[in-house]
């Protein structure tokens, strides 16, 4: 951390040695690179720094190669877990880098940042967990630390919606999650021959979901476009502002609340969030 | 004991000294004479460095937050990296209470919160000597009480006749003055010839805003659903000459640049900008802010409204820059003034 170059003499040196900069990578060895769907590849990463095992759902890094910049990445991974998971759709050139990855190859990873989900906040509630495409990653971390102690929350319902039945991800975890009493619930936008679920979107199945007055939370992840309709949809169901919670993606290069990508109104997405309950962004005409 | 004034008497020759000795001890950086304009570069005699009075072209931010930076440099191979602090001892001089405004803002930025070490490292080897300006038809800084700097620098200069009358803001700047220069306290003539400068500058504002600088961020919080978004959003070219001219925009883009080598490379910090059309797109393709009406709406109520919670100040100074650079005068003092038209009109 120490060795600066360019400073042009030593009390510069002396000033910058203590001070942690945000911006410097650490990293991460690929344990295990799965490839999950045709657009998704799953891994499983230890860190350099145990530290950045210190997380909450909800929370992202700032991954990168070296070469290739970094983004945002959701942690599918649930607190506790020894090593850090990340399932990454491959859109751009630094995404299809990351996909060449293999086992004992290294990323960079930053963070974790931003605010995630806090369990005791949810707990003695009912809750729908509402995903829609690739956000079930962000979602599985939260799902796992909550059935991780499942005595402390009602009745789990999980309404997650794919455009294919191809895509859907972590398809082979779901029976351990029934099992351990979500009832989980599939829809996708086009079905093949083989699908005998739902098909529609993720809102076609909100209105059957049985709903305990005043004792039902709402948490929503999804493509930007979704938001809006599952709101609706949640709110007819007699959720208020202060019962929905959602995870809002935002483009972001600092992930400390610099760089102002991320920014809404007053509220820098990186640092405030990624995680708001509904109350906090009602107003903000750009939040959805 | 003589009571020892505010300010010191430094006449024209001493001054000359006074250069000559921070261009031999510093990197020096001021306004020279540009293609007939002010523009700031690096002064290395006493002859190069032009105080104006009119406004530079763009701020001093590039010396503290330059237009492009090294945040490390990388090896691809061995996924390696070295941290990269660029600094130098330097010294901003001829900058105008609006300059020194912005600076002092960028420093609550980059200094609050997570602290930027690249930005502090550079702010910490750099000494502020402000100079005084006259108002030309776009600055506003009187309207938003910033017309005079009252701290945020090192040294500032006031014109006299024949000479300056120096104030001292930092016990620093108060030393590099009496190792470089000899002053001497100022006489009745010379301080009556300030408060004279002083008062014609105060009446030289033409640009003004109608309404105080504690009532705009409200007034903005009310116009969001204005139609003037959708009119300059409608002439806007999208250009982000308003990012880059301002004192005060710090958004930035990260990307690594890659050597022909293919190994080695360095992940650079650039200037970005939020009227830029891919600003707030995320990888999906989804933009958060489509139209230029929008991005417009969005940069307004930075500088009067978003900010001004977080940092206890407006964003905006009063420079008049962006309405300065403007390609299709989008003003911001007329823009400003409308909304607080509309917003009484209520």
């Amino acid at each position: 951390m120490n060795s600066y170059i360019k400073a042009t003499d030593d009390s510069l040196h002396a000033m910058t040695r203590g001070m942690e900069s945000p911006y410097l990578p650490f990293l991460g060895m690929v344990e295990r690179s799965m490839r999950v769907s045709e657009k998704e590849r799953f891994f499983s990463v230890a860190p350099s720094n145990e530290s950045m095992l210190d997380y909450r759902p909800g929370q992202f890094f700032m991954v990168g190669l070296p070469g290739y910049g970094e983004a945002p990445i959701s942690i599918t991974s649930a607190p506790g877990e020894k090593r850090i998971e990340l399932c990454i759709r491959a859109v751009g050139n630094l995404t299809n880098a990351l996909h060449r990855l293999h086992k004992g190859d290294r990323m960079w990873l930053r963070g974790p940042f931003g605010r995630g989900f806090v369990l005791d906040e949810l707990s003695g509630k009912d809750i729908i967990f509402v995903a829609g495409g690739i956000g079930i990653v962000p979602m599985r971390s939260l799902l796992k630390a909550v059935l991780a102690k499942k005595e402390r929350f009602g009745k789990l319902t999980l309404i997650y919606g794919s455009k294919t039945p191809e895509e859907i991800l972590f398809a082979e975890e779901m029976d351990g999650w029934r099992r351990d009493g979500m009832d989980v619930q599939l829809t996708v936008d086009k079905a093949d021959a083989g699908w005998k679920g739902n098909t529609g979107v993720v809102t076609t199945l909100i209105p059957r979901v049985g709903v305990k007055d005043r004792n039902t939370l709402g948490v929503i992840i999804g493509p930007p476009v979704m938001y809006r309709f599952v709101i609706l949809s949640l709110k007819a169901k007699g959720l208020g502002p202060e019962e929905i919670y959602m995870s809002l993606e935002r483009r972001m290069k600092c992930g400390v609340g610099k760089c102002g990508h991320c920014q809404i109104s007053s509220v820098y997405v990186c640092q405030c969030g990624p995680v708001f309950k509904m109350s906090e962004i009602t107003g903000l005409p750009e939040a959805l | 004991m003589k009571k020892t004034h505010k300010f010191k008497y430094l006449p024209d020759k001493s001054f000359r000294q006074f250069i000559k000795g921070l261009v031999g001890s510093h990197r020096v950086y001021g306004p020279v004479e540009k293609d007939g304009h002010p523009a700031f570069g690096q002064i290395s005699a006493p002859d190069d460095l032009v105080l104006s009075e009119r406004p530079t072209h763009l701020s001093a931010k590039e010396f503290l937050f330059p237009q492009r930076e090294v945040l490390l440099r990388f090896n691809m191979r061995s996924a390696t990296h070295i941290p990269v602090i660029e600094a130098e001892r330097q010294v901003l001089i001829g900058l105008h209470p609006c300059d020194i405004k912005g600076l002092s803002l960028m420093d609550r930025v980059f200094a609050g919160g997570v602290a930027d070490p690249n930005y502090l490292a550079r702010r910490e080897h750099t000494i502020v000597i402000g100079a005084d300006c006259m108002p030309d038809e776009y600055c506003f800084c009187q309207s938003l009480g910033n017309s005079e700097a009252n701290e945020g620098f090192d040294l500032f200069l006031h014109r006299v006749s024949k000479g300056f009358l120096v104030r001292t803001g930092t016990e620093k700047g108060g030393e590099l003055l009496l190792k470089h220069a000899e002053v001497r306290e100022p006489s009745e003539k010379e301080l009556k010839d300030l408060e004279e400068r002083k008062k014609k500058r105060d009446s030289s504002f033409r640009a003004k805003i109608e309404a105080s600088p504690a009532e705009l961020p409200s007034i903005y919080a009310r116009s969001d659903e204005s139609a003037v978004w959708e009119k300059i959003g409608a002439i806007c070219t999208g250009c982000g000459s308003c990012n880059n001219v301002c004192p005060t925009c710090y958004c930035f883009d990260v990307k690594d640049e890659v050597r022909p080598n293919l190994v080695e490379g360095e992940r650079v910090r650039t200037w970005d900008g939020c009227t830029l059309e891919d600003f707030a797109k995320v990888a999906g393709g989804h933009n958060f802010r489509k139209t230029r009406a929008e991005r417009l709406r969005h940069r307004f109520n930075r500088k009067f409204r978003y900010l001004s919670s977080t940092f206890d100040s407006l964003f905006c100074v009063g420079c008049g820059r962006c309405s300065r650079a403007c390609l299709v005068k989008i003003n911001i003092v007329d823009v400003t003034n409308e909304l607080i038209h509309q917003s009484n009109g209520r």
